[in-house]
């Protein structure tokens, strides 16, 4: 029998799960009639906003279509294991198709690879996975976007000078590419010293401190080149205390890079529009159900966003609306 | 049936139900609320699902278990469970069979749990402050090692092996089973489960029996740190590479499923059951809000709900 | 042969709750002497100033928990309510243009998590350590749906100056640190709630036994702890000048690890402020000298581990010798 002191909490329990799922099913559930397509969306993690921005694209793009779709997020930041589980959740689920960002490109092919077996078509952006079928790859050459971001800063320090890379996380894809494409923007200018390249882990707290340790230690600095928008203001947040002057680039086209582009504390953020990600993906998913055709691989155009051009980022994420397939995926 | 034997298989039915931590209630509830509103969560496969997900968890967690008993916790599994992927995935990589990688991953989980029951019996350290700095080692030693990367290129011999199945159920699950089987005649059936027990209730009185206390509790974080460097098989397997971070803090998970199992810090207080019932409340929670599709926020705060709830019923009930 | 003065009385916990302070001293000076001798960047004021301003903040959110782990309990939920204060108070900051309802409104969250933690510990007995556990997740799952993936940044000079400016040169954080070891050392020696607390974390038992309300001072402790990491989530908006949901997710294992180097006892009983500041002062000056030298990241945990090892020894074995002549 079940006594009623150990009710209370599960029924707590079953109200507050009752409640998630009417606010998580609900739209499933209103639209059972109608053959809308349900696309699944992974990301990494809920803190860095860049994701945010991609998953409102990829919701714009399912709504504009008439689709829904059901976000995938770990509820610990990038953690592999728990992406692999929400993936095999998701194959129960059965979504017409997957728009995935994988937390590990290495790691995470077996997931790609399961998704394959159960016959769910797979749309993978921003990081490229390391194996498995996928329909499409929607991304941008990081590389190139680091290259151009670093190449238009140490032109506005004259081509000669001093200056810093602030990583992101060691070891990871995205931190591994902007690196080298900073690098390759360094190794153009004969006159560029690089003083130091360091780990940030694409946090602002840790690039804060390794600025305010580097500062110490070099007494003039001209151009910092940070592998992310976040480290890009914690590095100002340690100059402006510092009273130091240099250049400061970032990366990722952030609503708060465009703020800072257009306070003047920020140079430029080089900019490979997360938006579009989501937009692109989820068209591409919802085309492929579809039959429509969807090209092998759909690079977003960089930009380099400074004082000159930061006006088409800089309205609210809610207004924003998706590209025509055709100017982006144009054949 | 006579009505006396009804009556005592009442009895006994109320006498498990009363002896059953709290968590079993809330798996049920979970179990129960799930199949009625979540989509295909009864079916086969994502039972199956199920087990797979909490399979590496529960290698962590019954060590755990033994480890809490005897007043103790041990924060450096997820790390040296990382760093014995990487060392299994590096032996693969180099070439070595199965066998030669799998022992050298259980050599270096056994190193570091030995290193952490020497640290708490030889030495004196708190169990948090010892196993603290030995995840700090096994995390950078991982890390220096990979310098972030993940390690592939690990053949096909092992995701084989981890995507395989034996009577319908996939490898993962056998191996669960049979380290639940071990280790439930390890804590029940021999002497050594039996000191464990008295380690964490009454240690004077059993080193006055002339046992020696000290090799049996070093031996029981020992055999956390063998199991670690085990589960990396699983994980390995799962990802089809080495990951430096995949593991961390994955020991917390494994902490509080095993609390959440009835376990207690104190009095050599609780057991293996218990355990499973953590573990799978945890997974069940898990793949249920992924299957109804909950927005993550939400799924991060039932996460403390479960624990709080599932600790609550006991403390109501007198338990804890 | 001096008499002991009358302020021996209550001098007489000090070896036991500092427990070999000048090993640790040694290892700081230890620390500075090779930093100095392996870079000339080293031993200049404005990084003396630097590793003063980072070692602040690191104390700051490890103050309340020191007091939380001398009565033998634990709070795993600061870096998590760090980043929900940090959060509230920002989003009330730029609505209502106050920087003093902000922080007003920060402090209260943090206090409020406080208060729900001592309620947790106290009231409904759950074990301290998976009962914070369980309030980390849902102060990340209120955070997460709360901020959404966004970020709340630009905040008026004058507040950013709390965390980045500096005072006579010095910075203000570091002032804010000088005043909670003032007020925390004079509330833990010098009252009998300061001392109730050290007597519950040797021995609770006997503690509700010699008549110490036990659960009201558990309750001042969590909460003081829940308030502390309000505090520094304000601190830590203004330096970064900027909040996210997941900002005191790095923060919450160097805070232990800072109370743990300083000397503090998971047994209970025994610790000190002071000893926690000298816990953050001596991993601060790890970390900016393996910045300042340039060592790979990589090896900052393991680094850490280490010191984390070795003053759990020194205490350890100090213990050993007092016994031994006991």
């Amino acid at each position: 029998m079940i006594d009623s002191k150990h009710m209370g909490p599960a029924l707590a329990i079953l109200t507050a799960a009752g409640m998630a799922a009417c606010a998580g099913g609900g739209d499933e559930s209103g639209s059972a009639g109608e053959a809308r397509e349900t696309i699944a969306v992974f990301t990494k993690n809920q803190t860095n906003p860049f994701f945010e921005v991609v998953r409102t694209g990829a919701a714009r793009a399912a709504s504009d279509m008439g689709a829904d779709v059901v976000q995938y997020i770990p509820t610990r930041p990038d953690n592999i294991p728990e992406q692999m589980s929400q993936i095999e959740d998701v194959v129960v689920r059965r979504p017409d198709a997957i728009v995935f960002t994988p937390v590990d490109t290495q790691a995470m092919a077996p997931g790609v690879e399961q998704v394959n077996a159960a016959g769910i078509p797979v749309v993978n952006i921003t990081d490229p996975v390391a194996g498995g079928d996928i329909v499409s790859f929607v991304g941008c050459d990081e590389v190139t976007l680091a290259r151009d971001t670093g190449r238009y800063v140490l032109e506005r320090i004259g081509g000669a000078g001093n200056v810093v890379i602030l990583e992101g996380v060691g070891g990871s894809v995205n931190s591994n590419n902007r690196v080298s494409g900073f690098m390759a923007a360094v190794e153009e200018f004969p006159d560029v010293t690089l003083l130091a390249s360091q780990p940030g882990n694409f946090q602002r707290l840790q690039a804060l401190q390794v600025m305010e340790n580097l500062l110490q230690t070099y007494p003039e600095i001209d151009a910092v080149l940070a592998a992310n928008d976040s480290m890009a203001m914690g590095a100002i947040e340690a100059l402006e205390a510092a009273n130091r002057p240099a250049l400061v680039v970032g990366l990722n086209g952030t609503q708060e890079a465009i703020d800072a582009i257009k306070a003047g504390t920020l140079l430029a953020s080089g900019d490979c529009d997360g938006f579009n990600h989501g937009c692109l993906g989820a068209m591409a998913a919802i085309r492929h159900v579809r039959n429509l055709p969807v090209p092998d691989e759909i690079l977003i155009p960089i930009t380099v966003v400074d004082e000159t051009n930061y006006q088409p980022l800089d309205i609210p994420l809610e207004e924003r609306m998706c590209p025509a397939w055709e100017t982006l995926a144009g054949e | 049936m006579s009505r006396a034997a009804v009556l005592e298989g009442g009895a006994r039915w109320r006498d498990a139900a009363a002896e059953a931590p709290g968590v079993a209630w809330l798996l049920a509830a979970l179990l129960v609320f799930f199949t009625v509103f979540g989509p295909r969560f009864a079916s086969a496969p994502n039972l199956l699902n199920i087990g797979i997900q909490s399979s590496i968890l529960l290698l962590l967690a019954l060590p755990m278990t033994l480890v809490i008993m005897t007043e103790g916790l041990d924060l450096s599994m997820g790390a040296v469970l990382g760093l014995s992927g990487i060392v299994l995935a590096a032996a693969l990589v180099a070439g070595y069979g199965l066998t030669v990688a799998l022992g050298a991953a259980l050599l270096v989980g056994l190193v570091f749990g030995a290193a952490n029951g020497l640290l708490v019996t030889r030495v004196g350290l708190p169990p948090f402050a010892a196993t603290l700095g030995t995840l700090g080692a096994a995390q950078g030693a991982a890390l220096v090692a990979t310098d972030g990367q993940s390690v592939v290129g690990i053949g096909p011999g092992l995701p084989a092996l981890y995507a395989s199945a034996w009577l319908g159920i996939p490898f993962s699950i056998w191996v669960a089973a049979a380290a639940y089987g071990a280790f439930h005649v390890l804590l029940y059936h021999t002497r050594f489960g039996a000191y464990v027990f008295a380690i964490g209730g009454n240690r004077d009185a059993l080193a006055l029996a002339g046992v020696r206390v000290d090799a049996y509790h070093a031996a029981i974080y020992a055999l956390g740190g063998l199991m670690a460097g085990f589960a990396a098989l699983l994980l390995t397997g799962r990802m089809n590479a080495g990951h430096p971070t995949a593991a961390i803090g994955m020991e917390f998970d494994a902490i509080a499923a095993v609390i959440v199992g009835g376990t207690r810090f104190e009095r050599g207080y609780g057991g293996l059951p218990g355990t499973v019932l953590g573990v799978l409340a945890v997974g069940v929670l898990k793949n249920g809000l992924n299957v109804l599709a909950v927005p993550s926020s939400l799924q991060v705060a039932s996460i403390g709900l479960l624990v709080i709830a599932a600790l609550l019923v006991d403390s109501i009930r007198g338990r804890s | 042969m001096s008499a002991a003065p009358p302020a021996g009385a209550a001098l007489a916990g000090w070896p036991l709750r500092m427990p070999s302070i000048g090993y640790r001293l040694l290892g700081v000076a230890a620390l500075c002497l090779a930093l100095a001798l392996a870079t000339d960047a080293f031993l200049t004021l404005p990084n003396l100033l630097n590793v003063l301003r980072q070692a602040s903040l690191t104390f700051l959110i490890a103050s309340g928990l020191t007091l939380v782990i001398v009565t033998a309990g634990l709070d795993l939920s600061i870096g998590a309510n760090l980043g929900l204060s940090a959060c509230f108070a920002a989003a009330v900051i730029q609505a209502s243009g106050s920087v003093l309802l902000g922080a007003a409104v920060g402090l209260v969250s943090g206090l409020v998590i406080g208060v729900a933690n001592g309620v947790m510990v106290t009231w409904l007995k759950l074990p301290p350590f998976i009962a914070t556990y369980g309030m980390l997740w849902m102060v990340y799952g209120v955070n997460y749906w709360y901020m959404a993936g966004t970020t709340i940044y630009d905040f008026p000079q004058g507040f950013r100056n709390l965390g980045s400016g500096d005072a006579l040169g010095v910075p203000v954080p570091v002032y804010l640190t000088a005043a909670a070891m003032l007020v925390g050392g004079l509330f833990t020696r010098y009252t009998t709630w300061g001392h109730d607390i050290y007597a519950i974390g040797a021995n609770r038992e006997a503690a509700r036994l010699s008549g110490i309300p036990v659960r009201s001072r558990l309750m001042l402790v969590y909460t003081l702890s829940g308030a502390m990491a309000g505090l520094s989530g304000i601190v830590y908006l203004a330096r970064l000048n900027s909040a996210e949901a997941g900002m005191g997710d790095p923060l919450l294992l160097p805070a232990i690890a800072a109370v743990l180097i300083g000397g503090t006892s998971l047994f209970g009983g025994i610790g000190t402020l002071s000893g926690t500041f000298v816990g953050a002062l001596i991993l601060t000056l790890t970390l900016n000298g393996m910045n300042l030298l340039t060592i790979d990241t990589n090896w900052q945990p393991l680094v850490m581990g280490v010191i984390v090892l070795l003053a759990a020894w020194l205490d350890a074995s100090t213990r050993r010798r007092a016994e031994a002549r006991a």
